[in-house]
């Protein structure tokens, strides 16, 4: 049992140290020794955990996309209307990316290797199942268009949140995602919420942003 | 080896709350018997003199338990980060459901209202309710939802005892009714302290709860 936890600790602890250093100077950049230097280790310790760079990424790209999931489950797992659990989910895991490092580092890995890492075709394959679950939940409901597939919808949602992270980088490492993610959701609410429901989702999104936008609110 | 006594006695007290709150859900305090809850809970006399003196006791511990559920409950609430208002209104629900649904809710509220205000014990709950309920008021005052000025603890004062009026001006047997009663609560309260301009959003929002709490809502 304390040989267990003892273990567990030493895995975390190589993992945060990789985040750092792929955060630091970038994926192609660090080495393993890099690595067993700032996690204090031996190189014994880190091969027993992790057999290469890349079983490395993996682990940290499926570590983030758990904590990510998490956080939209919590969210969803709730009473709450359907459409309104995956607007208010998606704000909590974009604002999830600002402070959670694990998260932060698994995503960018996640970019770099897209193609050629099975983790990445699980993560998002994962990520549009649940999804589609609650998008068909919301055209139940009767707030998403009745004439709408719901993994077309799930797709598109998972879709451009992740090129609004992905946009926010590239401009301003980051720092702009939330209000990347308000903009595309003004622009999808039209598209795709039933006619009755529209204006209540317009103000919930005005909400929404509001309560992450910096500026405080006077009066 | 204490520690697994600990936590068998740990699951017969909890067994003998439980049994006491399908008691204390259904009938008054003078009504319920030791000897009922004994049958129910099968366990000896012993065992339950051993964690209760009394049938006060008894009662007293079922309500200090629904104060601990309810302060999780709330905290996981305010986990999820939705505006201070909505916030009081997604709690006023769930106690709601449970009230009509659930055992051990029913009863400690059954029984802070017959003997809770003997002992302080309705002060100390409630204060405690009232209190948390500032807190987020305070906070629905920062989101800009409610108008300057209002006094938050008056707010917080006003929505307990609404709730708990509500408990004998309707039918916790049923559900449709008692949710549908609520809501008009709600509506009818809002403009007292919300901004006008946030009010046909709330509405529907109270409107969207009653909703989603109609599907969940079983009675006893």
């Amino acid at each position: 049992m304390v040989r267990q936890a003892r273990s567990e600790t030493t895995r975390r602890k190589i993992i945060t140290s990789a985040v750092e250093l792929f955060n630091e100077i970038g994926y192609p950049a660090t080495g393993l020794g890099d690595i067993i230097e700032r996690a204090e280790m031996t190189k014994g310790a880190l091969y027993y955990h992790f057999d290469s760079k890349e079983s490395l990424a993996t682990a940290i790209i499926e570590g983030g996309s758990v904590h990510l999931a998490e956080a939209f489950r919590s969210i969803t797992a709730s009473s709450a209307p359907a459409l309104e659990c995956i607007i208010h989910g998606v704000f909590v895991v974009a604002d999830l990316m600002s402070t959670d490092q694990i998260a932060r580092s698994g995503m960018q890995l996640l970019r770099a290797f897209g193609e050629f890492n099975e983790a990445a075709a699980r993560t998002y394959g994962g990520w549009v199942a649940e999804m589609t679950e609650r998008t068909r939940q919301a055209i139940d409901e009767g707030d998403l268009r009745g004439d709408l597939d719901a993994q077309a919808v799930a797709e598109t949602i998972v879709g451009s949140m992740l090129g609004a992270e992905l946009l926010a980088n590239a401009a301003t490492a980051g720092a702009d995602v939330m209000q990347r993610v308000a903009r595309t959701w003004r622009v999808l609410l039209p598209a795709i919420v039933s006619k009755e429901s529209l204006a209540y989702f317009d103000e919930f999104l005005a909400r929404e942003s509001m309560r992450h936008s910096p500026a405080p609110v006077a009066d | 080896m204490t520690e697994q006594l600990d936590r068998r006695a740990d699951t017969t007290r909890l067994q003998i709350l439980r049994a006491a709150s399908r008691q204390f859900a259904r009938k008054s305090y003078s009504v319920v018997s030791l000897d009922d809850i004994l049958a129910d809970a099968e366990v000896t006399k012993g065992a339950m003199y051993f964690h209760f003196r009394s049938k006060h006791a008894l009662a007293s511990a079922i309500i200090d338990y629904r104060a601990a559920v309810a302060r999780a409950s709330v905290d996981q609430l305010l986990a999820r980060k939705l505006s201070g208002l909505e916030t009081l209104i997604d709690i006023s629900y769930l106690v709601a459901v449970e009230d009509i649904g659930d055992e051990t809710a029913r009863a400690g509220l059954n029984l802070l209202e017959s003997i809770g205000r003997t002992d302080g014990l309705q002060g100390d709950f409630l204060g405690q309710w009232v209190t948390a309920f500032a807190a987020i008021a305070r906070k629905a005052v920062k989101d800009g939802d409610l108008v300057a000025h209002r006094d938050s603890e008056g707010i917080a004062r006003l929505l307990v005892s609404m709730y708990l009026g509500l408990r004998q001006t309707s039918n916790l047997a049923e559900p449709e009714r008692f949710l549908r009663d609520l809501e008009n609560m709600w509506v009818l309260v809002l403009p007292g302290f919300v901004k006008p301009d946030r009010i046909d959003y709330l509405n529907e929002f109270i409107k969207r709860r009653t909703a989603v709490a109609l599907k969940k809502a079983a009675p006893l």
